[in-house]
């Protein structure tokens, strides 16, 4: 099927600009304790990856979007964050006391680990809020049995 | 003395940026007029060395300017019908 295009200079652009995102969006991430960068920021960054495509959409393509599932991710985040935090507390700790955590290493780096945990969980639930908010702003997704789009 | 001076001219243009960008009839570019806006707060925050900070401005306003792009589409598309 032939399809529209906005503008062949926002496309090229666009796919130039995604891997790029991507790899910026898990580099603020990872490195996010030495760096100015963290859960939040990288969430966005990765958001901002998907959410370009959908700014430049032409609008008569028809929308195919998961936007159910993209609320259950946005709920996964906290859920990441929770699990690790009550994982410390069998092994005899408080909640989020990282150096009690079941890893086979070391307990400076067990704080690492921990920590990167609660940044990812971050990060999804950061990432998936900001394309809801979006999909919600622009009424995309299959309607539900009222009609309403989501 | 050099950091007082470039300080004040940096608010100058964040105020001057900031009033335009709220009174401007048109919406679009009162959009690009808050990007415009969060540039320069951005840079302010790098002067007050706080980078993390203007990261998270930076980041903010790039997301904040593609709600304000999508919602402006859709007002205008309630115009036409």
């Amino acid at each position: 099927m032939k399809q529209k295009h906005s503008s062949i200079i926002l496309e090229v652009a666009y796919r130039l600009l995604i891997p790029v995102l991507i790899v910026f969006g898990v580099y603020v991430l990872i490195h996010g304790e030495y760096s100015p960068g963290g859960g939040f920021q990288a969430g966005v960054i990765l958001a901002l990856a998907v959410i370009l495509n959908r700014v430049l959409e032409p609008a008569d393509v028809k929308k195919n979007y998961w936007t159910y599932k993209t609320i259950a991710l946005a709920g996964m985040g906290p859920v990441i964050y929770m699990m690790t935090g009550l994982l410390s507390i069998p092994f005899g700790g408080h909640f989020l006391e990282y150096g009690l955590l079941p890893l086979p290493v070391h307990e400076v780096e067990r704080h690492l680990y921990g920590i990167l945990f609660i940044e990812v969980g971050v990060t999804l639930g950061v990432m998936a809020t900001i394309i809801s908010i979006f999909d919600s702003l622009g009424k995309v997704g299959d309607p539900d049995e009222r009609g309403n789009l989501l | 003395m050099m950091f007082v001076i470039f300080l004040s001219l940096l608010l100058l243009i964040i105020l001057i940026t900031g009033l335009i960008a709220v009174f401007l009839p048109r919406l679009f570019g009162s959009g690009i007029l808050f990007s415009a806006f969060s540039f320069f707060v951005v840079l302010a925050y790098l002067l007050l060395s706080a980078p993390d900070v203007a990261f998270t401005e930076a980041v903010i306003s790039v997301i904040s300017i593609a709600y304000y792009v999508i919602a402006i589409r859709e007002l205008r598309k309630g115009d036409l019908e």
